[in-house]
C-alpha cells in the first residue's frame, strides 16, 4: 500500500512544492476520478502521467505502488465484468456466470479509477517527507481546532495510521498463509467452520497489531513526544512556484468540471 | 502512569483502529450469499475496545485518510465525492456508530456477550439509518426502496460479524485491560 517511509529524497519542482498544495492537489483529484466521464479519464490520465515524470518517478517506482494492491484491483475488476447485468457478449455456458458489456466497461472503469487513486496517492507520499506531510494535514485541518477538534493530534494520527496500514497489510497476507498453510479454507465448509476460519486470522492480527501500538506508544514517550502545539525545524512557506501549481490544479479542476457539465 | 501518557497510548490505539477499518475494506471474505469486507468488525472492535471518544476519534481518522485521496472507502474508493456521494451516509453513520457502540457498551462494567451484541446491533441500525437517509436523498429512491437494496442485502452478512466481533472482543479485551482512557 502507501508508505510514507518510501519518501524517495529528490529535487524535482514536484519534490519542492508546499505539502499543502500537494495534499489538496490529491483531494481535488480524488474528486475528479469519482463520476469521470470518459474525456476526463483521458485528461487525468495525461496529467497524472506529467506529473509523474516531473517528478522524476520510475516507472518501475510507480507501479510498485500497484503491487500490493493488485489482487484487490483484479478482484473488483472481475466482480463488476461477472456480477453486471446487461447485453452479453461471452456466456460461459456450464458456469452460472456471463460476461456483459456494460461488466466489462464497468471494470475498466472502477479499476481505473483505483488505480489512479493510488497512483495519486503514490506521488504525494514518494515525493513529501513524513514530517512535511503531517505539518500541511495540520495546517490544513487548523480550522476545526476552533471547533475543539485537535487538529495536531488529528495530522499525527493519521500519520501513524499511514504506517500501520502497509504493516497491516503485511501482517494479514502472512497470517492468510499460515493459516493456509496449516489447511484453513475460506470457500467451503458451513456457516460455522467458516466465521471460526476468519476469527483465526482477525484474533493474531489484531494481537500483532497492539503489541506494535504499544511499542510506538512506548518509543514516542521515551522520545519526549508531547502533545499539544508543537514547533517545526521547517516552517511551511508558500512560494511563486507553489502559487503557480495552485493556479494549474485549480484550472484543471475547473476545466475537468466545466466538461462533466457540458456532457450533462 | 500519568495521564499524559494513557492518552498518547489511546491515540495510537485509535489511529490503529482507523488503519485497521481501511485496511478492512481490502479483507473480503466470501460468506453467501454476499461477500463480507472485515471492515464493520473492525469498526465494532473500534467501539467496544476503544470506548465512545477514543473510537469515534479512530473514525474520523479513517474518514480522513480517504479524504485525503487513499483509497480506503468500500470497493476501493476515495474522496470527498463518495463521501457526498449516494453511499456516504454510511461511511459518516460509521463515526456515530463508533460512539454509540462504546457508550453502550460501557454502561456496564464487565459487558458479557449479550450486551456486547445489543451495542453492535444499536450501532449496526445507526449505520443504516444514516446510510439509508442519503441514498434515499441523493439518489432520489424511496425509503422502501432504499431500505431493499441499501440493507437487505447485507443483514445476513452483518449478523455473523456482530457475533464474531462480540467474542473477538471478550476474547481481546483483557489484553488492552483499561490502559487507554
Amino acid at each position: 500500500m502507501i508508505r510514507l517511509g518510501q519518501y524517495l529524497p529528490g529535487d524535482t519542482v514536484v519534490h519542492r512544492l508546499d505539502p499543502r498544495v500537494k495534499i489538496l492537489s490529491v483531494v481535488a483529484l480524488s474528486i475528479l476520478i469519482f463520476g469521470a466521464t470518459p474525456a476526463e479519464i483521458l485528461l487525468i490520465s495525461v496529467f497524472l502521467l506529467a506529473v509523474i515524470r516531473v517528478a522524476r518517478m520510475k516507472p518501475a517506482q510507480a507501479l510498485g505502488a500497484l503491487r500490493p494492491v493488485a489482487v484487490f484491483m483484479a478482484m473488483i475488476f472481475l466482480v463488476h465484468l461477472f456480477f453486471t447485468e446487461g447485453r452479453t457478449i461471452l456466456s460461459l455456458a456450464p458456469l452460472p456466470v456471463r460476461i456483459t458489456q456494460e461488466g466489462l466497461v464497468r471494470g475498466v472503469y472502477v479499476t481505473w479509477q483505483f488505480a489512479g487513486l493510488v497512483l495519486g496517492a503514490a506521488v504525494l507520499t514518494m515525493t513529501t517527507p513524513p514530517s512535511d506531510l503531517v505539518g500541511g494535514i495540520e495546517r490544513l485541518l487548523r480550522p476545526l481546532s476552533r471547533v475543539g477538534i485537535p487538529s495536531q493530534d488529528l495530522a499525527v494520527m493519521i500519520a501513524m495510521a499511514l504506517r500501520f496500514m502497509p504493516m497491516l497489510l503485511e501482517e494479514y497476507d502472512r497470517l492468510r498463509m499460515a493459516q493456509m498453510a496449516r489447511g484453513a479454507d475460506f470457500t467451503t465448509g458451513n456457516l460455522a467452520l467458516r466465521t471460526r476460519a476468519v476469527a483465526a486470522l482477525a484474533v493474531p492480527l489484531l494481537l500483532s497489531a497492539f503489541r506494535r501500538a504499544d511499542e510506538l506508544a512506548v518509543a514516542m514517550e521515551a522520545r519526549g513526544y508531547r502533545r499539544g502545539p508543537r514547533t517545526t525545524l521547517r516552517e511551511l512557506l508558500f512560494s511563486r512556484c507553489d502559487l503557480g501549481a495552485f493556479a494549474v490544479m485549480a484550472s484543471f479542476f475547473l476545466v475537468n468540471f466545466a466538461l462533466r457539465m457540458a456532457i450533462r | 502512569m500519568n495521564p499524559e501518557q494513557t492518552s498518547l497510548r489511546g491515540m495510537v490505539y485509535a489511529s490503529l483502529f482507523g488503519a485497521l477499518t481501511a485496511v478492512g475494506a481490502y479483507i473480503i471474505i466470501p460468506l453467501p450469499p454476499v461477500p463480507i469486507t472485515l471492515q464493520t468488525l473492525f469498526l465494532g472492535l473500534a467501539g467496544t475496545l476503544l470506548g465512545g471518544r477514543l473510537g469515534a476519534l479512530s473514525q474520523v481518522v479513517y474518514l480522513l485518510l480517504g479524504i485525503i485521496g487513499l483509497p480506503v472507502f468500500a470497493g476501493g474508493k476515495a474522496g470527498l465525492g463518495v463521501l457526498f456521494g449516494p453511499t456516504g451516509g454510511y461511511l459518516i453513520g460509521f463515526i456515530a456508530a463508533a460512539f454509540i457502540i462504546g457508550k453502550l457498551s460501557a454502561l456496564k462494567a464487565r459487558p458479557g456477550f449479550a450486551w456486547l451484541c445489543l451495542s453492535l446491533v444499536a450501532g449496526t441500525a445507526v449505520v443504516y439509518a444514516l446510510g439509508v437517509l442519503q441514498l434515499s436523498l441523493v439518489a432520489r429512491l424511496t425509503p422502501v426502496k432504499a431500505l431493499v437494496v441499501g440493507v437487505l442485502p447485507f443483514l445476513p452478512g452483518d449478523g455473523i460479524k456482530i457475533v464474531l466481533t462480540a467474542l473477538i472482543a471478550l476474547k481481546l479485551r483483557d489484553r488492552l485491560g483499561g490502559k487507554l482512557l
